[in-house]
C-alpha cells in the first residue's frame, strides 16, 4: 500500500511538471506580467507638436482633452500604418487611405478583411481638423477621436474588436513605451483604445495642405500660375466671373472657404428617385433620422480631388469630366436636392439654367487640376514608417 | 531682521491677487439671451411644410451673424458681444434655439437693444485665418471668398410656387458684404438682475419675407439672391426686413 502510494506520488510529480512545461511553452507570446509602474523607466517629457499651415488657413482646432504632442503624433502615425489593428494583421488604416491619393485608394468601395466589399469609397483624408458637421459620408462620428475607433471594429472593414487590438499593443515590444511617452502611462495596463484613437487622431489633424499647389501660388500673387482656360475655370467656381461673361458654376457653396471642404451634407443630384425611400444609399439619414437627408452625404475638400478618383461616395465616376457633365444637367429636382444645384450657367429667365458650354466644363476641370498638392503628399512627416 | 523677512513675505502675499487681475473690473452679473428662428410665430423646423401665402414651402438652413448686441439706456451702453453666428437648423436637429450667457454684465435696467446684423466692416474687412480656432469669424465655410466677405445670414429653401405638389423651386438667400450691414434698435425694458429672467430674442422667417407694405416677397421671381457683388438688391431687401422680423422680449 504504501509502495503504490508512493509509485503514485512520483507519476503525479511527473504530470504535473509536464503540465508546468507545457504552461510556460504556451504562454511564451504572453506579456511580462503587468506591475504597476512597469513603464516609468522609459522617459515621459512631451513637447508640444506645431501643426504646419498655410498662413491663411485657420488656426487648426485642437481639442483640450487631447493635445497635439511629437510623441502623440509619432505613435499615431505607426498605428495607422500598423496592420496590428485588424483581426488578421494585414490590413491598417493606409489599406484604404495611401498618401499617393490624398490617403484614398482610388477604389470604387474599398475591400476588408475578409474580402467583402463595403459600400462606399474611402474618403481623402486633407484638411479634416477643419471639419465641423461629422466624420464619414454620413456624419456619423463628432470628432476625430470617435472616428478612428469606428473601422476597426466594422465587420467588413478591420472586422477585429479593440479588446483584441489593446491586448496585442500591451504584448506588443515596442508600442507600451511609446504609449508612456505619448501619454505619459504608468504601466502597459493603462493602454486603451480610447488613448490609441486620441494618438490616431492627433496624427490625422496634421493632414493639412501645404498651400504649395498652382492654386495657392495664384491667390499668392503669382498670376501666372494659372493658364488662361484655369483662370475661367476659377472665376467660374467662385462665381466671380460675371465681369468677363463667365457663368456661375455653383461649386463654392458646398465646397466653401480656403479648404474647399465645406464639411456639410447634400444631396448632390446623383440620382432620380421617386421618393426620398428610392434612395439605394440613405447616407447622412443614417445618422440623424431626419427623412430629408436620405440620399445626403458630406461634401469632401476639394484639394487634390485630381488624385482621389474615384469620385462620389460610391465611386461611380471615373473622371472629373463625369463629375461635371452630372452637376451640368442641374439635378433631377428630388426635393432634398442642394439649392444651388438647379442653378448653373445663366439664367433663362424662366426658373432654368443654361449649364455649361464644353469650353467652361473644359475650363472648370483644369481648374480642379491645379488644386493638386504634391508637396502634401509627399511629406516625409506622413509617410509609411515601417 | 527675522520681522523685516516676515513683512516682506506678507507684503508679497497681499499684493498677488493684485498681479493677477491686471485691473478687469470683475462685477456684473451672467445674462442670458436665448435666440429662436421661427416661422409664422412657431418655432422654425428644418424641412417642415409652411405655407407662404398660397405657396407652400419648406426651410433647409438658416444661420446669421449679429455684430454689436449693446443694451441701451440713454448715454450708457453695453456691448454684450462683438460679434455671434447663431445655427438655427445644425446638422444634427431639425431646429436649435441657443443661448448665450453674456458675464459681467451691469446691473441696472435697460430701455433698449441694438443689434447689427451681419458682420459689421471693421470685422468683414478681416478673414477667417485672422481669428483664432472657435471664434465665430473662424468658421470658413461661412465666408465668401468671391465677395471678400462673410455670408451674414443664409435662408435655403424649397418652395412650390405652382402649387403642383413638386417643391422644385430653390430658395438660396445668401446675404453678405458691406452693403448688406444694417442696424436696427428695439425698444425694451430689459431689467438685468442677480436672478432675474434672461431675454428671448427671435427672428420671424416670413416676416423676413414680409414687405414693409404687408406684401409677401414675390419668392417666385426672386428665389435666390444675385450672386455679383454689385447686384445686392435682395440681400438689401431682406435685411431691411430684419427690423420687422425681430421681437426682444423678457
Amino acid at each position: 500500500m504504501k509502495k503504490l502510494f508512493r509509485k503514485n506520488i512520483i507519476w503525479l510529480a511527473i504530470i504535473l511538471l509536464v503540465a508546468f512545461t507545457f504552461a510556460v511553452a504556451c504562454n511564451k507570446e504572453d506579456p511580462p506580467p503587468t506591475k504597476l509602474g512597469d513603464l516609468e523607466d522609459t522617459p515621459y517629457l512631451p513637447q508640444a507638436y506645431t501643426i504646419l499651415k498655410p498662413a491663411y488657413f485657420p488656426e487648426i482646432p485642437i481639442p483640450a482633452n487631447n493635445p497635439m504632442t511629437k510623441d502623440g503624433v509619432q505613435l499615431g502615425r505607426r498605428l495607422f500604418y500598423d496592420p496590428i489593428l485588424s483581426a488578421d494583421s494585414t490590413m491598417s488604416c493606409s489599406t484604404c487611405h495611401l498618401p499617393a491619393g490624398s490617403f484614398t485608394d482610388n477604389k470604387a468601395v474599398s475591400t476588408g478583411i475578409d474580402q467583402i466589399s463595403g459600400r462606399r469609397s474611402s474618403m481623402a483624408l486633407l484638411n479634416l481638423a477643419y471639419v465641423t458637421d461629422g466624420y464619414f459620408w454620413d456624419g456619423r462620428a463628432k470628432t476625430l477621436e470617435d472616428q478612428a475607433l469606428i473601422p476597426v471594429e466594422d465587420p467588413i472593414e478591420m472586422h477585429n474588436t479593440w479588446v483584441n487590438v489593446v491586448e496585442k499593443i500591451k504584448k506588443h515590444p515596442t508600442y507600451p513605451a511609446l504609449f508612456r511617452k505619448a501619454f505619459g502611462i504608468n504601466d502597459r495596463a493603462e493602454i486603451t483604445q480610447e488613448l490609441a484613437a486620441k494618438a490616431m487622431a492627433q496624427f490625422e489633424r496634421i493632414l493639412v495642405s501645404s498651400g504649395k499647389s498652382r492654386y495657392d501660388d495664384f491667390i499668392g500673387g503669382n498670376f501666372d500660375a494659372l493658364d488662361e482656360e484655369e483662370i475661367d475655370g476659377k472665376l467660374m467656381f467662385f462665381d466671380e466671373g460675371a465681369q468677363y461673361s463667365l457663368p456661375d458654376a455653383q461649386c463654392f457653396h458646398c465646397h466653401g472657404g480656403v479648404t474647399l471642404t465645406g464639411g456639410k451634407f447634400f444631396n448632390n443630384g446623383l440620382d432620380s428617385v421617386g421618393s426620398l425611400d428610392e434612395f439605394k444609399d440613405l447616407g447622412l439619414f443614417e445618422t440623424t433620422g431626419n427623412p430629408f437627408d436620405k440620399g445626403k452625404f458630406r461634401a469632401t475638400t476639394l484639394r487634390n480631388i485630381g488624385l482621389t478618383a474615384p469620385y462620389m461616395h460610391d465611386g461611380r465616376f471615373q473622371t472629373l469630366d463625369q463629375v461635371i457633365e452630372q452637376y451640368n444637367d442641374n439635378g433631377f429636382g428630388v426635393v432634398n436636392e442642394g439649392a444651388f444645384l438647379n442653378n448653373i450657367g445663366f439664367p433663362n429667365g424662366d426658373g432654368t439654367y443654361t449649364g455649361l458650354t464644353e469650353y467652361q466644363k473644359r475650363a472648370l476641370v483644369k481648374f480642379l487640376h491645379t488644386l493638386t498638392d504634391t508637396v502634401f503628399i509627399n511629406n516625409p512627416d506622413i509617410q509609411n514608417p515601417f | 531682521m527675522k520681522n523685516t523677512t516676515l513683512l516682506l513675505l506678507l507684503l508679497s502675499f497681499a499684493l498677488l491677487p493684485a498681479c493677477g487681475d491686471k485691473g478687469v473690473e470683475d462685477t456684473g452679473v451672467n445674462f442670458d439671451i436665448t435666440f429662436k428662428a421661427t416661422f409664422d410665430g412657431v418655432q422654425l423646423e428644418k424641412n417642415k411644410d409652411y405655407q407662404f401665402g398660397n405657396i407652400p414651402m419648406f426651410v433647409e438652413a438658416c444661420r446669421m451673424y449679429l455684430s454689436d448686441i449693446t443694451l441701451l439706456n440713454g448715454d450708457k451702453e453695453i456691448v454684450l458681444s462683438e460679434i455671434e453666428y447663431l445655427d438655427f437648423t445644425p446638422t444634427n436637429a431639425v431646429s436649435a434655439t441657443p443661448t448665450i450667457t453674456f458675464k459681467n454684465v451691469p446691473e441696472g435696467e435697460y430701455t433698449g437693444i441694438r443689434i447689427g446684423y451681419g458682420v459689421k466692416p471693421s470685422l468683414n474687412a478681416k478673414r477667417p485665418s485672422s481669428f483664432p480656432a472657435g471664434h465665430p469669424l473662424a468658421i470658413e465655410n461661412d465666408y465668401w471668398s468671391g465677395w471678400s466677405s462673410y455670408i451674414f445670414s443664409t435662408l435655403d429653401g424649397k418652395a412650390d410656387p405652382e402649387n403642383d405638389g413638386s417643391k422644385n423651386l430653390s430658395l438660396a438667400y445668401h446675404c453678405g458684404s458691406d452693403a448688406v450691414y444694417k442696424t436696427f434698435e428695439f425698444a425694451q425694458a430689459i431689467h438685468v438682475h442677480e436672478g432675474e429672467a434672461g431675454a428671448r430674442i427671435s427672428f420671424d422667417m416670413k416676416k423676413l419675407l414680409t414687405l414693409a407694405d404687408g406684401t409677401l416677397y414675390d419668392i417666385a421671381a426672386h428665389p435666390a439672391t444675385s450672386n455679383s457683388v454689385s447686384d445686392v438688391t435682395v440681400a438689401q431687401a431682406l435685411t431691411a426686413n430684419f427690423g420687422r422680423a425681430t421681437t426682444v422680449e423678457q
